[in-house]
């Protein structure tokens, strides 16, 4: 063989190779070198092929990878609905206004006062009381463990809105501990009945329906309760 | 008002970010935990939690949430829980009238920031326009 046809079947080896290469490049996996003669050149053919197949194994691995974690995203996105409507159906439920006796009201405030929640919780005491036509009722706080200046202006708005409509509202269940810090922060509240606890502001709302249904205090316990206050 | 210092031997005990509501509750409760761990009474601890809720509400109402800080440290020999709180906000222009009861620029109550001072040991202050605000408390046993 003369040199010249050497050259150029190498060259033509070569142009194959590159072929090879730029359809792996454009996305076709599926092509290999076919060596025919075994000279210097064929390692370099083995060794593309062996990339191409390393190349297509990372690929189906990375491919793999991406699906799981799509798969993985998915489910979190699910997660994340049930719990965003989870919210809103605590919302709900966490205002609970119940008519305990004739002519009061209790709405029971248990954890955290966001403004999103007193919005909620003051639309539905408002709505019973139209509703039921109470006049008295009772915002019993014992299950607040903070009571900064934006919760009391909550309360206090509450209170408020709830005299337009003419009925009184009771704060019962205020801490020792935050009836310092209110004090401290400066919040005047004395424009609000409170009463230490949930009995207290029973025992006050009963006495007031008495008054307003006779005219006169007539149970001797309620007259009692009140001197030994 | 002295400016505030970072360069502190205090054991940090944590740094957030405040961005939402929930935020709020959540690290003031972290507050309250650390306040016990202090072996704070009920009250203090009350006090403290209250105190660090006002702040966390003016990052939260005015300057789009900002990250706090929550460190333990000795204050003039005795064990402070300290918390401090770093907003990008729009500042506070006149400190002296924020610092003054029933002044609001919003739609609060106006008891903010002076009942936050009377609620800690020590409250520091410090506010550029348009560069942020800067406020720590401190609260011992």
């Amino acid at each position: 063989m003369s040199e010249k046809i050497v050259f150029e079947k190498a060259k033509e080896r070569i142009e194959h190779i590159e072929d090879v290469l730029s359809s792996v490049a454009a996305g076709d996996l599926d092509v290999r070198i076919e060596a025919e003669i075994e000279d210097d050149l064929t390692g370099v053919e083995e060794a593309i092929n062996i990339l191409i197949e390393d190349l297509t194994y990372e690929l189906k691995q990375s491919k793999k990878m991406r699906e799981e974690l799509e798969e993985k995203l998915s489910k979190i996105e699910d997660q994340q609905k049930t719990i965003i409507r989870q919210q809103d159906d605590l919302l709900e439920l966490s205002s609970p206004v119940s008519k305990v006796w004739d002519n009061i009201l209790i709405l029971p405030v248990i954890g955290t006062l966001d403004s999103q929640r007193a919005q909620i919780m003051m639309e539905n005491l408002l709505q019973k009381i139209v509703d039921t036509g109470c006049t008295m009722s009772i915002l019993d706080i014992t299950g607040v463990p903070t009571v900064d200046t934006q919760v009391a202006n909550h309360l206090l708005k509450t209170v408020t809105s709830a005299r337009l409509l003419g009925a009184d509202c009771i704060i019962s269940g205020i801490s020792p501990a935050i009836a310092q810090t209110i004090v401290h922060l400066g919040i005047d509240l004395s424009v609000i009945k409170t009463k230490a606890t949930l009995q207290d502001a029973m025992i006050y709302a009963m006495r007031k329906n008495n008054q307003l249904t006779h005219g006169k205090i007539k149970s001797d316990h309620l007259s009692e309760t009140e001197e030994t206050e | 008002m002295n400016e505030i210092s970072f360069d502190n031997n205090w054991e940090q005990l944590g740094k957030y970010p405040i961005v939402t509501e929930h935020d709020i509750v959540k690290i003031r409760q972290l507050v309250r935990h650390h306040a016990k761990e202090a072996r704070m009474g009920i009250v203090e601890q009350t006090r403290i939690t209250t105190a660090v809720s006002e702040l966390f509400r003016n990052m939260f109402n005015y300057a789009e949430g900002g990250d706090v800080l929550i460190e333990r440290g000795n204050i003039d020999g005795k064990n402070a829980l300290i918390v401090t709180c770093i907003d990008q906000g729009p500042g506070i222009e006149d400190l002296e009238l924020a610092m003054s009861d029933g002044y609001t620029s919003g739609m609060g109550m106006g008891y903010g920031l002076p009942g936050t001072k009377r609620l800690v040991d020590r409250f520091e202050i410090q506010s550029e326009k348009d560069k942020g605000t800067i406020v720590r408390v401190m609260k011992w046993r």
